[in-house]
């Protein structure tokens, strides 16, 4: 999808030339090969599967050892891990985030409509504790837990298609099908995104002692814990979940992961979370070489953001930039670079624009309504802000005038639903106002409604997390002005923004617009289907994501999205989902329900300069859970 | 008789925590939206959609579906076995979590109470005696800049030049190769190499003001006709001052202790976070933030029950020290 994705790195690519005649000779790390020698652990052909999989670094064969050093959020920073880990899902993104590979599974095929999937796995393949991995590890999930009511009174949405839970058929112990009741063409690549691992992340062997159709015993189990109540939650406080903490929290977990926890895992209490190479992985290089070539992953912990870019340029940190990518850092870490011995990363921002305009279209005021429904009221608007200004001011003059809609290196990209209306002319913004009824002037010069209130836009942001909002909002009050529409702007707590909009209770909310680079994957902001955050319509959501019963019911133009977006969700062939997806963008092109302020600038992180195989450039995404799709585990130290 | 009085102090307590206990939990419950809201906005910004019928689930298992009483008597009726309750946020028992924090922050807390004392005490009466001195005003000065100097840019400014000048491993109390090992004298002395910064940062305004409040006490006592008195009886200079007025100058030391450890877990939070400290503050800074209303509601009345205890230890050490003190 993306085509400005770059490794730049000559100098690093010189430096392993010369280094590679001394790489280790193929195998194992030799920790693990003294392991094997003493005889407390089988030789390498028998850990790893019978085709293991062949993965390439990005510069050379690495070498064994050394750790790489990272830094945890002290409050809850458990995706941290799990993104230098990797989600190992049955797909898995390619480095380039243009697309999904086989990741966990060797392969597989789809039916005609695309409702089953047959998915072939690694034979031989085994946990991090010596068991074997095979189909009935996914059937554990699938049966006992997906499709328990116990545990998933509600299945996840990912694993719902139709109003019906996601069936599993065992063909042999290497192969299975995954069906749905309705074509799901988007199942593969939503499976390589970071939340849709659970139908290979729990061992059968291990998790099922905390299953009731296993073990008998459970509600003893149960009753000896400490806080659980029930065995669902003896089982997720034990076997982990996806979106939480205690996922990395027991070390007898067995997992499929490249590095496994050691000592006690993270919790609140962690002021370090150590891991070690799993010596079952199943991953192998071009030569056979058993991977990650990195022994450990040593990541402290602190608690302050501040304290973390003090790590950074003190040298502390060996690739990184979760807390902080601000790009506000760049300058500090470009001064100590040379003295910490790293590089600046370029991490190109998957969001489409900095701070977004969600103008509620379903305002409870009708004439507030229909004041914002008013599509040359909203071209207006977005022409009385001077976006060459706040950019220059607020944002370092980081960006370009922007709306929202994939960055111009998408093959998605729309240049109308980015760029239209973004240049400054208040004298044509005055003459839309004027001419959509909302000529009469208070004294002070702000228009009025037709009832001779004044028209005045009240906005909250979150001040704590994105101070930027805020100023750009001072900036835009001066420039409305010119225009005639007051605005007014507070900081709010983010949980209390969150209740008020999910209330409905906003004039327009201010938050960045995701979809640059994932547009297909976080359509919120040209689509009504996120229910706490497409802001500019939370009731045509609830509308849609409730089959017509709650909410209320969206413009023509949106149901007409709507419709495409339920097509694209089941069209398994990537070329016609693309161009459905294109029809909904300019759907929201033509329709411009919210506005944008600037093309979000690139963010930074830093990566020791001595670290092999490891990007200088990659993409950032939640979706893509950067850096875990370029393969850590190929990543090594020159000299160790 | 005194164990009668320490007795009714202990009994008193339990009502009152019990009372603390309902106001906690309101108090946490009080900002809108609970736990949930928290989350799916930390997911919202990380793009991640949450669907509703995985919110009602988590609504459902975290209990957040029932009536506020029912999820107050249910905390309640865990907490007299013992049993603090899950954290919502770390999805793991609030007990794993809090008493390893509660243990290094009270570690801390002595620490930097001694720290402040040591210090406080012999400035505090020198300034006094030697009162408008050149040592008084320097003591003075350097006091009122430690007063005035906010704690966490103190700890900034030092952690700055100790990174950035001498490459010093600053944040956090244990080095890299101890952070995960077992209790060992290596480490205890680890500790002890890292426990001086944070000691000093966080004293450095307490022992201000006790300097402060030492030398006017001190001054009020110094002029009282049984000072005078003591002297014309050819007591040593040195031993009438100790003997005597410093022993009433105490009297704030004494009663302050019951505020010291609840200040040192709650107002060194912001401290501790730029420190990097695993201590109390920051989990229940976050706790609270997150509405994760059992592990905020754990740290609320162990800080509590800290407050009350130091309360009935300075009442203790007030009656032995100031025979004026009655009990009853």
């Amino acid at each position: 999808m993306t085509r400005n994705w770059r490794f730049s790195s000559v100098a690093a690519l010189a430096v392993g030339v010369f280094l590679h005649p001394f790489t280790a000779m193929a195998g194992e790390a030799p920790a693990l090969a003294e392991a094997v020698a003493a005889g407390n652990l089988p030789p390498l052909e028998e850990r790893l599967p019978a085709q293991p999989e062949v993965v390439t670094g990005l510069e050379n064969i690495g070498a064994y050892g050394g750790k790489l050093r990272r830094m945890l959020g002290g409050s809850n920073d458990h995706n941290s891990i799990l993104r230098i880990i990797s989600p190992q899902g049955l797909t898995r993104w390619k480095p380039d985030f243009s697309g999904v590979v086989p990741n966990v599974a060797e392969s597989w095929t789809t039916n005609e409509d695309g409702s089953e999937f047959t998915f072939k796995l690694r034979e031989g393949m085994k946990w991090s504790d010596g068991e074997p991995f095979t189909a009935d590890d996914i059937l554990f999930f699938v049966n006992d837990l997906l499709n328990n009511q116990e545990f998933y009174p509600n299945a996840p949405a990912r694993f719902v298609v139709a109003g019906e839970p996601m069936q599993a058929e065992k063909v042999d112990d290497y192969t299975v099908i995954l069906k749905f009741a309705a074509p799901y063409g988007t199942f593969l690549t939503e499976l390589a995104t970071p939340l849709a691992q659970e139908p290979v992340l729990w061992a059968k062997h291990y998790c099922q002692q905390f299953h009731p159709a296993y073990n008998d015993n459970v509600q003893a189990m149960v009753d000896e814990t400490e806080a659980v109540e029930d065995w669902p939650a003896l089982y997720r406080l034990k076997c982990g979940e996806v979106e939480a903490p205690n996922r990395w929290s027991n070390p007898e977990r067995p997992t499929l992961d490249p590095w496994v926890v050691t000592g006690e895992g993270y919790s609140a209490g962690s002021t370090q979370v150590v891991m070690e190479r799993n010596p079952y992985f199943w991953q192998v290089d071009e030569e056979g070489n058993q991977l990650p070539y990195i022994d450990q992953l040593e990541m402290g912990v602190a608690q302050d953001n501040e304290a973390l870019v003090l790590e950074a340029i003190a040298g502390n940190i060996d690739f990184q930039r979760r807390k902080i990518s601000n790009p506000a850092n760049k300058p500090v870490f470009a001064e100590n670079a040379e003295k910490g011995g790293f590089e600046i990363l370029d991490m190109i921002n998957s969001n489409s624009n900095s701070m977004a305009i969600h103008f509620n279209h379903t305002h409870k005021n009708p004439q507030m309504r229909e004041f914002i429904r008013n599509h040359d009221v909203r071209v207006a608007l977005s022409l009385g802000i001077d976006r060459d200004e706040i950019i220059d001011i607020v944002y370092q003059g980081q960006g370009e005038p922007y709306q929202i809609g994939p960055r111009p290196t998408h093959v998605l990209y729309n240049e109308q639903l980015g760029k239209q209306f973004t240049d400054y002319d208040p004298d044509k913004a005055n003459e839309l106002l004027d001419a959509a009824g909302y000529a009469e002037k208070d004294d002070e010069g702000f228009r009025l409604f037709p009832d001779g209130s004044r028209i005045v836009f009240n906005a909250q942001y979150t001040g704590v997390e994105q101070p930027d909002w805020g100023d750009s909002l001072e900036i835009i009050k001066e420039q409305w002005e010119e225009i005639g529409i007051e605005l007014n702007s507070t900081s709010v707590e983010r949980s209390i923004y969150y209740s008020r909009g999910e209330a409905n209770e906003h004039d327009f909310m201010v938050w960045g617009a995701p979809g640059g680079l994932d547009p297909t994957l976080s359509p919120r902001d040209v689509l009504a289907v996120h229910p706490q955050a497409s802001w500019f319509a939370i009731p045509w959501t609830r509308w849609y994501l409730s089959g017509g019963s709650e909410g209320e019911e969206p413009t023509e133009s949106m149901k007409k999205r709507l419709a495409l977006y339920d097509a694209f969700k089941q069209e398994a062939d990537q070329e016609k989902a693309l161009d459905i997806f294109r029809q909904i963008h300019q759907e929201a092109a033509d329709e411009m329900e919210i506005i944008g302020i600037a093309l979000a600038p690139n963010l930074v992180g830093v990566v020791n300069k001595k670290l092999m195989n490891a990007p200088r450039s990659l993409p950032s995404s939640w979706m893509y859970p950067d850096p875990g799709p370029t393969l850590p585990q190929t990543w090594y130290w020159p000299e160790s | 008789m005194i164990w009668r009085y320490i007795l009714k102090r202990i009994l008193w307590m339990v009502p009152f925590l019990f009372g603390v206990s309902i106001v906690a939990f309101l108090l946490i419950q009080a900002p809108p939206g609970d736990y949930l809201t928290t989350y799916i906005a930390k997911l919202g910004e990380s793009n991640e959609v949450m669907d509703q019928a995985s919110v009602q689930n988590l609504r459902e298992r975290f209990g957040l579906d029932q009536p506020l009483y029912v999820q107050y008597f249910k905390w309640v009726s865990r907490l007299m076995v013992g049993d603090f309750g899950m954290s919502f946020e770390w999805r793991q028992p609030v007990s794993d979590l809090v008493w390893g924090r509660m243990g290094l922050t009270l570690c801390l807390s002595m620490a930097t109470l001694l720290f402040t004392w040591a210090v406080a005490f012999p400035i505090g009466v020198y300034s006094a005696v030697h009162k408008y001195s050149f040592g008084d005003y320097l003591a003075t000065t350097i006091g009122f800049i430690g007063l005035a100097t906010p704690n966490f840019l103190l700890a900034l400014i030092l952690m700055y030049i100790g990174v950035v000048h001498f490459g010093a491993d600053v944040g956090g109390l244990f080095s890299n190769e101890y952070k995960n090992a077992p209790w060992s004298m290596a480490k205890v002395w680890d500790l002890a190499k890292h426990l001086w910064l944070p000691v000093v940062v966080l004293g450095t305004s307490a022992t201000a003001s006790l300097i402060r409040i030492m030398r006017a006490n001190l001054l009020d006592e110094l002029n009282k006709p049984y000072v005078d008195t003591a002297r014309a009886k050819g007591l040593s200079e040195f031993w009438l001052i100790m003997k005597y007025p410093v022993r009433v100058a105490l009297n704030p030391f004494v009663s302050t202790i019951g505020w010291v450890l609840p200040n040192l877990v709650s107002g060194a939070v912001v401290t501790a976070i730029v420190l990097s400290l695993p201590t109390a503050g920051p989990l229940m800074l976050q706790a609270l933030l997150a509405q994760d209303m059992y592990l905020a509601g754990a740290f609320v009345l162990m800080l509590s029950s800290l407050t009350v205890i130091g309360m009935l230890l300075s009442d203790i050490l007030l009656v032995l020290l100031d025979p004026r003190v009655k009990y009853d």
